[in-house]
């Protein structure tokens, strides 16, 4: 979109005007003889029109004045002369300059109008644009960067950039279009216009304080004296000033009205879109906050009723002893500390399952990732468990299985909580399968057990932590915690760990991950 | 099952923790199974304890003010014959395989039982006293094992093996239930000389493990222990 006013200085259009009407002069005057001047005069009238077109009113007026002078001058008896023969010939002239001035002026208005018009569409086209990209575009810097590539684009400028800065914070540039050489007192200008929310360098634009691209501010301003070589507008939002949008044209063309109101445009959208960013990100905040504060109830409420049930019972139990005094059975007191020690020991595992857990969850447990035959990893998980139950156990094993790259401390410990989990909540003289097999650039681990399976409805929480589902019948013993410390193992190796129904009964928990041998041919 | 026959001469037990919770809770336990026990809480005093009472086992706890476990086990090697028994917490393998390879005979994670800190005493004390260096021929569920000829059957079948994997299955048996480093492994199949890595060692374990264990099933008998080296199955384990 051209900007009309800065198409040309207006000498091009004074210019224009005299050698138009000369070339037409040069032209009609070898035929002088043949033409009568009031044919030359209705010549000329659609060149001072065109003119009128081309550079407006002022070159047409003067496109009219040096028609009429040269058609008294060379085309009107006596010639080379300003002196005119008859009345007839001068009222003539005198019509002739008045219909040439009138329709120039008509012809420019009109073409003047046309112009704005087009201008006006460009405008709105150009808002509409950001509008919808503004709406559309999620990313932040995406939509920034669209921002000022336009303003380069429309404004035919070297530069522009957007800066973000809420008062009391160092402006951050989000994007920047055109030439990267930042202007020697940008920064200045910057923190100026985002301190007073005053623009700089912006013709008729309100509360401008500066129609001259030159700041002399006092004391409460950074700049003193400096050249602005661009114009900086404050992006203002009811709420503030979200940042400062920066449009630089080439060296010595000033903005125009008409580029000064596309600019601010431009700008309340730019503001919209940052204060909406802005907020958003608070919300999103804020909902995170509110989540995790929940969150940390429930955990902090299972954790101390986790901690201080096996606390309360050892308690209980020996200060029991003690009130006894020496009244009791040798019998009775290795009873009472037999089941002491099984408190302490579940009280151990609960605060070592904690700590691994929220180690696993900060990343501060990083796995150590080697190439693990998956054979040996469930050899490790079946020696783990205790002589007793090593017979309900079943391997289900297709030979050719992958290697998986896997920290083996971690997923043999994932492993054996699925494997613990079953074996703790099935029937004893039920069998418990533990199967591996590829699929496709996976592989998975399951276990499945044959006992009252998993309620579709408790599918999405077995893995929370301390979570008892309604079918464990039977006194917890485990501490709540491993199938969510099993998750977020599996999580850390870029896996994932499902639960569903096996056929026929119980339930099957399926551990996914990626292969590290790519598959046979 | 924690219910055991004392040893017939009474043995001494060194522990050396600066954990004062730690040293009269392993006292009582140990002292209750007819250990007699003497403490240390740093490992300058651990090494005049060792040189004047002479413990039969010592227990030592890595982390200790001062001279560090490391250093400490480090010391007592250059004169001290026993078996000695490594306290470390979970973040500390490299210390763990450190001490290990320094000549340490096993290690216990933090926590750890009463149980399993009994089981390992006796078992480094009885394999101390000589009784697992003259076995000739040993049995570990459906392997057979025959140091003297080097030769090995899988449920009666002889099995192939290769020196080095015979050399590496030797040394893991004689060792069972208790880990042996991928530095000790290497030191005794290759020669301390050998600068060969670990990725090696683990090809033949894998080649080993393909011949022993069968297809279709887990690992038994030979079961690696992250980051440290690799353990044979103990009996309770098989």
């Amino acid at each position: 979109m051209a900007m009309e006013a800065r198409a040309g200085a207006p000498w091009r259009g004074y210019a224009l005007a005299f050698l138009t009407v000369a070339a037409v002069s040069a032209v009609l005057l070898p035929f002088r003889a043949l033409l009568a001047p009031n044919t030359v005069m209705l010549l000329y009238v659609p060149v001072i029109i065109a003119v009128a077109s081309l550079a407006g009113v002022r070159a047409s007026a003067t496109a009219a004045v040096l028609a009429f002078l040269t058609l008294d001058f060379l085309f009107v008896p006596p010639y080379y002369r300003l002196t005119v023969a008859s009345v007839a010939e001068w009222l003539g002239l005198l019509v002739f300059l008045i219909v040439a001035l009138v329709s120039g002026q008509q012809a420019a208005r009109l073409r003047a109008r046309e112009t704005a018009a087009v201008r006006r569409q460009g405008e709105l086209e150009l808002l509409n644009r950001l509008a919808f990209r503004i709406a559309s575009e999620k990313s932040a810097s995406a939509v920034a960067q669209f921002l000022v590539s336009q303003v380069v684009e429309v404004l035919d400028g070297v530069r522009a950039v957007l800066y973000a800065g809420r008062l009391g914070e160092g402006p951050e540039c989000l994007a920047q279009a055109g030439l990267e050489r930042p202007s020697g007192h940008e920064a200045e200008f910057v923190s100026w216009v985002l301190a007073t929310g005053k623009a700089v360098g912006m013709p008729g634009v309100h509360g401008v304080p500066y129609d001259q691209r030159i700041v002399s501010v006092g004391a409460e301003g950074a700049v003193t004296g400096a050249v602005a070589d661009a114009a900086y507008l404050p992006l203002q939002t009811s709420t503030g000033i979200e940042g400062v949008l920066v449009a630089e044209l080439a060296p010595g063309v000033a903005l125009t009205g008409d580029d000064a109101r596309v600019l601010s445009a431009v700008a309340n959208l730019a503001a919209a879109s940052l204060e909406r960013q802005r907020l958003e990100g608070e919300a999103a905040h804020v909902v995170a906050l509110r989540e995790a504060d929940g969150l940390k109830t429930t955990l902090v409420r299972s954790v101390s009723h986790e901690l201080k049930t096996p606390l309360a019972a050892a308690t209980a139990r020996v200060t029991g002893l003690v009130d006894e005094g020496g009244s009791c059975s040798a019998e009775r007191v290795h009873d009472e500390l037999m089941a002491v020690a099984e408190d302490l020991s579940r009280l151990d595992d609960s605060i070592g399952a904690l700590l691994d857990l929220s180690r696993l969850e900060s990343d501060t447990w990083q796995p150590r990732m080697e190439m693990e035959d998956i054979r040996d990893l469930l050899g490790t998980v079946r020696s783990k468990v205790t002589a007793g139950r090593r017979d309900r156990l079943m391997f289900v094993l297709p030979e050719n299985l992958p290697e998986v790259e896997v920290d083996h401390a971690q997923l043999t410990r994932a492993i054996s909580n699925l494997v613990e989990n079953a074996l703790a909540y099935t029937p004893p003289d039920t069998t418990v399968t533990i199967g591996a097999e590829r699929a496709g650039a996976n592989v998975r681990i399951w276990v499945q057990d044959q006992g009252a399976g998993v309620p579709d409805s408790e599918k999405a929480y077995v893995f929370e932590k301390f979570y008892r589902g309604s079918n464990s019948t039977s006194v917890p013993s485990g501490t709540g915690l491993g199938l969510a410390i099993a998750r977020e193992i599996v999580r850390t190796h870029a896996g994932t760990l499902t639960v569903e129904d096996a056929v026929p009964n119980g339930a099957r928990f399926v551990m996914t991950l990626p292969a590290a041998t790519p598959e046979a041919e | 099952v924690i219910a055991e026959t004392a040893p017939k001469r009474s043995s001494r037990v060194l522990v050396i923790d600066d954990e004062d919770q730690i040293r009269r809770a392993l006292k009582s336990v140990l002292q209750a199974r007819h250990y007699e026990v003497d403490l240390a809480e740093t490992a300058e005093e651990g090494l005049e304890l060792t040189a004047t009472r002479v413990p039969d086992i010592i227990v030592l706890d890595l982390t200790l003010p001062g001279m560090s476990g490391l250093e400490a086990c480090r010391r007592l090697r250059e004169w001290y014959h026993g078996p000695i028994l490594i306290l470390s917490v979970r973040s500390g393998d490299d210390d763990k395989i450190a001490a290990l390879d320094l000549g340490a005979d096993d290690y216990l994670t933090k926590p750890f039982s009463s149980g399993e800190l009994l089981a390992r005493v006796r078992a480094l004390l009885r394999r101390t006293q000589g009784a697992d260096t003259s076995v000739n021929e040993m049995d570990a569920g459906d392997l057979h094992i025959d140091f003297a000829k080097r030769a090995v059957r899988l449920q009666g079948e002889p099995v192939h093996l290769t020196r080095i994997e015979f050399d590496i299955l030797a040394l893991l048996a004689r060792n069972a239930g208790r880990v042996v480093t991928s530095r000790m492994l290497i030191d005794t199949v290759w020669g301390p000389e050998y600068e060969g890595e670990t990725q090696t060692l683990r090809v033949h374990i894998s080649n080993l493990r393909r011949k022993i264990e069968a297809p279709g099933d887990v690992s038994r008998y030979v079961l690696t222990e992250p980051g440290v080296g690799f353990r044979f199955a103990g009996p309770n384990e098989l």
